[in-house]
């Protein structure tokens, strides 16, 4: 806030700010609320417990979701991060950037139901070919490797999330010089060398949120793992099946509540340390040495 | 290596940015232990240069030599050259220590040589000290004396330095000119300095090369290319100089006689080839020419040219006089120290003179 700034502008645009995350994050509170009712939903008592935090490990069809999540989500963060650093370091380095910007982003300007669809068709269509391309050959290791499964929904994801990885390291791309690789590569460093050593510090930040970023996306995801996961069932799509077809059972509530409240911390975390950071860089700057003077 | 042995050859290099040619067949010879220095405009190409040198650019034709040896098709790591860079090159995330060792570290040398190497280095610099501090904690001569230690440090015979004192202020850029000069002599290895600023360039350099175009235009010691500049180009660059055009009325021996604003210059001929009735440029520089009342005392025949007097600009310690000729071109005298006589009046018939040969003849 400048000098000249109205006070009660700045205190009017801060409760804006709040009232638009409670608005958002109202719903996810309240699913914690639920999870620590002994009564469950809808109950017209409400008592503290928080026993249903001790079952969800006793639900064997929720463990099992939550394990194929956890597995796809890691695949396609150790997947996707890379992925999305090399085309960020491309982006850097070339002269089309529009070109690159359209290319990556656009699988976030089609409907997920549409992209889902579409890549269903193609991994059955791919799939055949492969199929066939093996009954022909008299092999039959082909067979698997595009029926849906493991491998179909993390190449959605990646698509999924490949766009949020690359903008949130290009975020932080954008501050470094890319003199100081040349630097390196003059004072005989190799060019992974001077990525490793050099530009990799730097961006580390952007490289760990987008991380953190993709592995809550893979968590939110639904329409897409719904479509290409064939015959395993995620954490998402059983806690929607359970709603649609019994209403959430109270271990599901207490599930939820127990990745939102890991998200947060980590999404929190990143927050805290960055800005804690970034304020101890800051303090550190001020004290600059005095202008340079002629050694004797 | 063979001390006659040029430290750097630069044979007959190109460089394409698409249809932009920023480099057109440049050859450079330089001498070990030099301290060269390109100068140009902006956008002339000679960063370009450098950088090819350095193996940041590689060549679209021609070759780069280091020490005699082939060196076009090798990444900046594997030349034996090193670089300071214009700003913003040091490390960050690491100490001034940490920045200035860390080409040796690269280099596996142990820990303890290493840092022996590097806090000697500050010490030459003149950063003893400061070894613990981040990068953001030292002042702009201060950072630029790290990317020197850092680059000095690995012991290459070949320091490229782009720009180095562009972004300091000019006490600092001054003092630091004499420092890179001293160093320079210090060290013994071979300098090639990038600037734009032909005071700088005459500060430190053992010779100049004029780069603009993407052509090298003319190279020299930096006396020569200030006091007897063969082209107009460099002429216009560097100094002050006062450019002239007129026509050829007679060439006789060594003597050319051009005609400007209707009056007879005599100029040397230098070998050129010259004829009558061509169209050439005249240069001098604004200390050699000399105001006089319309009605003083004549200089030697072709040596002089009416006008009338415009202007006066106080510079600290020079002054300059200005005045139009008769087609308006402007013309600059440029006087040490003050005096006490006041400047002629704007639009007063003044006349320009010279002692022969301080006229200079240009052609294309």
């Amino acid at each position: 806030m400048d000098d000249y700034a109205n006070i009660w502008l700045h205190r009017a645009k801060w409760a804006y700010l709040l009232l638009i995350v409670a608005t958002l994050m109202s719903p996810v509170f309240y699913v914690m609320y639920i999870s620590f009712n002994e009564n469950g939903f809808g109950a017209a008592q409400y008592v503290f417990t928080t026993r249903w935090y001790g079952l969800i490990f006793s639900d064997g069809q929720l463990m099992d979701a939550l394990r194929w999540t956890l597995g796809l989500a890691v695949t396609t963060t150790v997947l996707t991060i890379p992925m999305g650093l090399l085309a960020a370091k491309f982006y850097k380095a070339t002269r089309a950037k529009v070109a690159v910007v359209f290319l990556l982003l656009a699988p976030l300007f089609v409907a997920p139901d549409i992209l889902s669809a579409a890549l269903l068709v193609f991994f059955k269509n791919v799939n055949l070919s492969f199929q066939g391309l093996g009954d022909l050959a008299g092999v039959s290791f082909m067979d698997a490797w595009f029926r849906l499964g493991f491998t179909t929904t993390v190449i959605g994801l990646i698509i999924y999330t490949i766009p949020y990885a690359f903008v949130v390291i290009l975020i932080t791309m954008g501050r470094y010089n890319k003199e100081q690789t040349e630097a390196a590569r003059a004072c005989g460093a190799t060019g992974w060398r001077a990525f490793w050593d050099i530009e990799f510090p730097q961006i580390r930040a952007g490289v760990f949120s987008a991380s953190a970023f993709t592995m809550i996306l893979c968590f939110n995801e639904y329409t897409r793992t719904s479509l290409l996961k064939g015959g395993f069932d995620t954490f998402t799509t059983v806690l929607v099946s359970q709603m649609l077809n019994e209403g959430m059972s109270e271990q599901s509530y207490a599930m939820s509540s127990f990745v939102s409240f890991v998200a947060i911390a980590l999404i929190g975390g990143i927050i805290v340390f960055t800005l804690l950071r970034s304020e101890a860089a800051a303090r550190r700057a001020q004290p600059v040495a005095e202008p340079n003077t002629v050694p004797a | 290596m063979n001390t006659t042995t040029p430290a750097v050859q630069v044979r007959q290099l190109c460089k394409n940015y698409g249809s932009v040619q920023a480099l057109k067949g440049v050859d450079l010879s330089i001498a070990a232990g030099e301290y060269f220095v390109l100068l140009g405009p902006s956008g002339g190409g000679k960063t370009t240069l450098l950088r090819t040198i350095g193996g940041f650019h590689k060549p679209s034709s021609g070759q780069v030599w280091l020490n005699g040896q082939e060196v076009s098709h090798l990444p900046p790591d594997k030349r034996p050259t090193s670089m300071v860079f214009q700003a913003y090159a040091l490390f960050p995330h690491m100490t001034v220590l940490g920045n200035v060792g860390y080409g040796l570290s690269l280099a596996k040398l142990p820990k303890a040589e290493v840092r022996d190497k590097s806090m000697a280095m500050l010490e030459m610099v003149g950063l003893s000290g400061y070894e613990n501090r981040r990068p953001h904690e030292l002042s702009g001569g201060q950072q630029q004396r790290v990317q020197l230690a850092r680059a000095l440090v690995l012991g290459r015979n070949i320091l490229l330095l782009d720009e180095p004192l562009a972004a300091l202020d000019a006490q600092l850029r001054k003092d630091m000119c004499l420092e890179l000069k001293h160093l320079q002599e210090k060290v013994g290895i071979t300098f090639i300095h990038v600037t734009h600023n032909q005071e700088e360039a005459m500060t430190v350099a053992d010779r100049i090369a004029l780069i603009a175009d993407g052509e090298l235009v003319e190279q020299g010691a930096a006396r020569d290319i200030y006091r007897t500049p063969q082209r107009r180009f460099t002429a216009s660059f560097v100094g002050e100089n006062n450019l002239l055009s007129g026509n050829v009325t007679a060439v006789e021996g060594d003597t050319v006689t051009v005609e400007v604003c209707g009056q007879p210059l005599a100029v040397d001929r230098r070998d050129l080839p010259v004829r009558a009735g061509e169209t050439v440029a005249l240069s001098i520089r604004s200390e050699l020419v000399e105001m006089v009342s319309a009605d003083g005392t004549a200089a030697a025949d072709g040596c002089s040219l009416s006008g009338t007097y415009a202007e006066s600009v106080y510079l600290g310690l020079t002054l300059s006089h200005r005045a139009a000729l008769a087609d308006g071109t402007e013309i600059v005298s440029r006087v040490v120290g003050e005096s006490d006589a006041p400047d002629p009046a704007p639009g007063t018939a003044i006349r320009v003179q010279w002692k022969p040969g301080a006229l200079r003849l240009h052609v294309n």
